[in-house]
């Protein structure tokens, strides 16, 4: 049967709602990137005003922007593979062997506030002389990031049939083998959505990377304050930054999107 | 408690790298410009780690509870945390070290100092000073027919309403009101009426005649005389804001935000800003005249001898000046006095500045070591206020909240 008039009506104009409603903020952001900051607070000039790329220019020449562009995509990236390659097997190993009690350990983890644990942290890591370096953000990454994997990979390997492996194993291939051979390969959607959730959980850190990076290790959501001064806002600049931090996820997210739902919906039907 | 004493017996560990942490402001793009020279001079190595405030205040509260010494000079906001700081003994006792002949600790104005004093020594050194002064438009006072600013509370309420109804797109006046933010700016009105956040015997003082009609007269201008639809958590940006696009005609304000209202890249009105002393009430004018920031040494540091130099040249006559020719106030009486101190000032600004340094308060805010929640909690009436609610009864219950805090925070 098909929708009536009234309804198709209706649908778009909710869909145009939804997408207005969350956009907004977005919209809102970029556009206030390219006006001067007399311009940004005048409602006169909402839509209709000259733009200007002084902003990104100040953010990707003066601000060093490139260089914390790098550093953030470089503890992300490092985060994120170690901690695929410590939580597949995990994972893996909790979803086969009906690991319970460990996968309730994980999940503590993620319960824990991380601020609960900075002081401690940073106690510990100062007197190993690491704060400052890459090595320690990316460890203080990997505990959101490890227990996030562990977890949406034990759904994904819950979902995946038996059989295919015990059928490998009785061709001969060990757990390993099997693992490797046949598990992976298959479990490539659910890969893929908890390695980028957990690349944007990494981009995103705040905390830890603000108490533990310095100068020359600091990462973008830290940078974006440059532009909030005691008695000066910079809101030009600061729309600026906010764009040059959110692009590159977006973008991500647009390639990645059909395996991040898959893998999620994959995930939800057990457990 | 005692703070620990770290001046004396660890010159062995003393590095050639002072490491010095500062908040995002003009003052330290200043130092930060000037720098070279002194490293060239003293021939130590300064490391600058720059924050927002928050960030900076959250970074103390890790590092320093951690017991670190990997910050030497710390710059923070004596009014905000310096009594947490001070109690937690975050903060060397800089007794010995003022002492230094050539630096002429007497210099530095009593208000500022004694926000950075604590259980009678000094822990901080402040920096910038602050001050609440009127913003007000010239050309919309001389469309109204008035050749003056107001000297009295009274006169800015006429004004105010004056222009409001001459004028429907532009508000009389308007101020900050969000209930934590415009407990700050307030606190010249509450002072001006005659009260205080505290009485002399240390008991919640907020319900008393004075705040009360305190709180009417700021929450009652807003709501009559101000924005249509006002919000009610407005800070400094929104509130500057409005004013900047030439929307209010009367601001009370801290001055240091002024460059704000006079840059034409920021304001459409920068060429018919004027500022005013903060006008008088009951009590005369009494605005705040606060130290916002200070230059302390973390408690832990190994490298003392080295912070205080460059704390001593960051706060000497000559970087004083420096910085007030670039528009940071200070807080040396010296550079006050001195024409070339006020010459980049705009003229109107040095004589109301000049007027708050002799009846000015050394407080903006409940001295107290959980600032954050005792201005949620005096805040409040000021919120009500401007909704149109009964002042009166809303100071009555925050006065019974902030003595309970009051309570808490001294057992």
């Amino acid at each position: 049967m098909r929708p009536s008039p009234a309804y198709r009506v209706f649908r778009v104009a909710a869909l145009v709602f939804v997408m207005l409603a969350l956009l907004a903020p977005l919209l809102w952001m970029i556009s206030a990137s390219l006006k001067t900051n007399v311009d940004i607070y005048d409602p006169g000039k909402a839509l209709a005003f000259s733009p200007t790329l002084d902003n990104y220019a100040k953010v990707l020449q003066q601000a060093n922007y490139v260089e914390f562009i790098v550093n953030s995509l470089w503890v992300a990236f490092a985060a994120t593979v170690a901690s695929l390659i410590l939580g597949l097997p995990a994972a893996y190993s909790m979803s086969r062997f009906n690991m319970r009690k460990s996968a309730l350990v994980v999940l503590m983890a993620r319960v824990i506030p991380g601020v609960s644990l900075l002081v401690p942290w940073y106690y510990v890591f100062s007197n190993l002389r690491m704060v400052g370096g890459f090595g320690v953000l990316i460890i203080s990454h990997m505990f959101v990031s490890l227990p996030l994997i562990v977890y949406i990979m034990m759904g994904f390997f819950d979902s995946l049939p038996a059989e295919l492996e015990e059928a490998a194993l009785v061709d001969g291939l060990t757990h390993i083998g099997a693992f490797r051979r046949i598990t992976l390969p298959l479990s490539v959607p659910g890969i893929a959505t908890a390695g980028i959730l957990s690349f944007i959980f990494s981009w995103n850190n705040f905390m830890f990377a603000l108490v533990l990076s310095d100068a020359d290790t600091k990462t973008l959501p830290v940078a974006i304050f440059d532009f909030v001064g005691y008695a000066s806002i910079d809101w030009g600049g600061l729309m600026a930054a906010a764009t040059v931090v959110t692009l590159p996820i977006m973008v991500i997210a647009l390639f990645v999107q059909k395996y991040v739902v898959s893998g999620l919906t994959a995930g939800a039907t057990k457990g | 408690m005692t703070l620990s004493a770290c001046g004396s017996g660890d010159d062995g560990a003393a590095s050639d790298t002072i490491r010095v942490t500062l908040a995002n402001h003009v003052w330290t793009d200043n130092i930060k410009k000037a720098l070279p020279e002194f490293e060239k001079q003293s021939g130590l190595k300064v490391e600058v780690t720059q924050l927002g405030e928050d960030q900076l205040s959250d970074q103390y509260n890790v590092k320093l509870n951690a017991g670190s010494a990997d910050i030497d000079v710390m710059m923070y906001r004596p009014l905000q945390e310096g009594k947490l700081f001070a109690r937690n003994g975050y903060l060397a006792d800089l007794s010995e070290l003022v002492k230094s002949p050539t630096w002429d600790f007497s210099d530095f104005q009593s208000g500022p100092m004694e926000a950075t004093t604590y259980e009678g020594k000094p822990v901080g050194i402040p920096i910038i000073t602050e001050q609440e002064v009127l913003y007000y438009r010239k050309d919309l006072l001389a469309k109204a027919g008035l050749d003056a600013p107001p000297k009295t509370l009274d006169e800015l309420k006429d004004a105010a309403a004056k222009i409001k109804a001459a004028e429907p797109d532009v508000a009389g006046f308007v101020a900050r009101t969000g209930k934590s933010t415009a407990v700050t700016q307030f606190s010249s009105f509450l002072y001006s009426f005659g009260g205080d956040f505290v009485d002399g015997g240390g008991k919640a003082a907020v319900n008393s005649d004075a705040a009360k009609q305190a709180y009417a007269y700021y929450g009652g201008l807003i709501k009559d005389a101000g924005p249509a639809n006002v919000s009610t958590d407005m800070g400094w940006p929104e509130a500057m804001a409005i004013f900047t696009q030439g929307k209010a005609a009367f601001y009370t304000e801290a001055n240091s935000l002024y460059k704000n209202a006079t840059d034409p890249a920021k304001s459409k009105v920068s060429d018919q800003v004027g500022f005013a002393p903060f006008p008088a009430g009951p009590g005369g004018s009494k605005p705040y005249n606060i130290p916002s920031w200070a230059l302390g040494v973390n408690a832990s540091s190994e490298n003392t001898a080295n912070a205080w130099k460059f704390i001593e040249w960051a706060t000497s006559k000559e970087e004083t000046l420096a910085q007030q020719k670039s528009g940071v106030p200070g807080a040396r009486t010296s550079v006050w006095a001195s024409p070339e101190g006020t010459s980049t000032f705009p003229e109107d600004m040095v004589a109301a500045i000049e007027a708050s340094n002799k009846t000015g308060v050394g407080h903006d805010r409940p001295q107290v070591v959980k600032v954050a929640e005792a201005r949620e909690i005096v805040g409040q009436p000021i919120v009500d206020a401007i909704t149109g609610k009964d002042a009166a009864a809303a100071a009555d219950t925050a006065n019974a909240a902030f003595q309970q805090f009051l309570d808490d925070e001294a057992k």
